[in-house]
């Protein structure tokens, strides 16, 4: 029993290091506060599901995971009218031109409560998803759906809505002709 | 020949020990999860709503807080209590689970006018622009903002929307206590300061 020992004494030592330490609660990062002059035109909300199937890669795994989440984005476009530049805006009597910077995602927020696992399966010993997988997942999904909103017509409607909004203000402030352009690529009305 | 068993009695130890270290290796291997590499299928996004909306954001307010869930043992387990547990629970101090989680978080101010709810009035010297009040227009928390920092034992879904929920709204607490609102119609009129190109004295007003 006793040339045993030392194998015990390391194994219990091996199962041991697969434990967490409990971690210190980490301190929050001081708050920043900027100025900012964001025109959003634009408002669309998306849906998603993020679809997993993890087959056992490695030989000594057995079983599969599945899993099926549901979420939602809410996405803003419109102009940084901070980036308007000195001489951007000319007037000319009654006539107003304008050359606004070219339209972006200004805000993006995906609501947890708009976030459900719709189906989960876990088939022989492959262990359940962590919060921190599902967290894993849903970030692979953010980023799906930040690429994917830029094959919709987002940006190109926030330009057009950008557009209507200034012609609808200047026109209530008097002036008659109101030209908008952007930039870098001039669009005609 | 009885250096040889000593010698045959090394090799054998050293064996059993490379053993213990295999399958110890592989019993980590098997329940460790492995995630950063698994990626999620392709799938389309679909567009629920489309909206036009006016809103001028001119304060962005950005913080992180830490959210914390702990559940304890009621009383010290021993390994002959829960032998299941076993170090693990000695090391983690008799935390039973443990969720905590870091939200990164943007708050937007600004005034939103996305109902025409705006009125301009003048005279020969004279523009008043009258704009409802400033609020927060967008509360920004992402997946990729959102770390799980910790978690210690099985969690449902609803506790991680809680904490998150618990993140906004204390995200949201600590920008009021700097009344971000008035700088949000102080940058307003400095905006629409820089928007109205005039000789006439310019009075915006917010209600």
């Amino acid at each position: 029993m006793r040339q045993w020992l030392p194998f015990i004494t390391l194994l219990l030592v091996l199962i041991s290091s697969c434990g967490e330490d409990p971690k210190e609660l980490p301190v929050p990062n001081i708050h920043e506060v900027k100025d900012i002059g964001i025109l959003s035109t634009s408002e669309y909300t998306v849906g998603k599901v993020i679809r997993l199937n993890d087959p056992p890669e490695e030989w000594y795994k057995y079983g599969e995971r599945k899993i099926l989440i549901s979420c939602k984005a809410k996405i803003k476009a419109g102009v940084d009218l901070s980036k308007l530049n000195e001489g951007d805006i000319k007037v000319a009597g009654k006539t107003i031109e304008i050359i606004l910077p070219p339209a972006e995602i200004t805000s993006f927020t995906m609501d947890p409560k708009d976030i459900h696992t719709e189906m989960e399966s876990i088939t022989g010993f492959r262990s359940g998803f962590t919060q921190k997988d599902k967290n894993d997942f849903l970030r692979q999904g953010e980023a799906s759906i930040r690429e994917d909103i830029m094959e919709t017509n987002i940006l190109q409607k926030a330009e057009r809505d950008a557009r209507k909004f200034l012609k609808d203000f200047y026109s209530e402030m008097g002036f008659e002709e109101i030209i908008i352009k952007h930039t870098p690529y001039e669009k005609s009305e | 020949m009885r250096k040889v068993n000593e010698w045959v009695r090394l090799l054998k130890n050293i064996a059993i020990l490379g053993g213990i270290g295999l399958v110890a290796f592989l019993i980590y291997r098997y329940f460790a999860n492995s995630n950063n590499d698994t990626l999620i299928d392709r799938t389309p996004i679909h567009i629920e709503s489309i909206k036009t909306i006016a809103e001028i954001s001119t304060v962005s307010y950005k913080d992180e807080v830490v959210i914390d869930t702990v559940e304890r043992y009621k009383e010290i387990p021993s390994i002959t209590e829960d032998p299941f547990s076993g170090p693990t629970a000695v090391y983690n101090r008799y935390i039973k689970r443990r969720l905590t989680l870091i939200v990164k978080g943007e708050l937007r101010y600004g005034i939103d006018i996305t109902d025409g709810n705006f009125k301009i009035e003048q005279n020969t010297d004279t523009i008043w622009l009258n704009l409802p009040k400033a609020k927060v227009l967008d509360i920004n928390v992402t997946p990729s903002e959102t770390e799980i920092f910790e978690e210690i034992g099985n969690w449902p879904d609803y506790v991680t929307t809680n904490l998150e929920s618990k993140a906004k709204v204390k995200l949201r607490k600590s920008a009021d206590k700097l009344q971000l609102s008035i700088k949000a119609e102080e940058n307003a009129r400095k905006l629409f300061n820089q928007l109205i190109i005039t000789e006439k004295k310019l009075i915006v007003n917010f209600d």
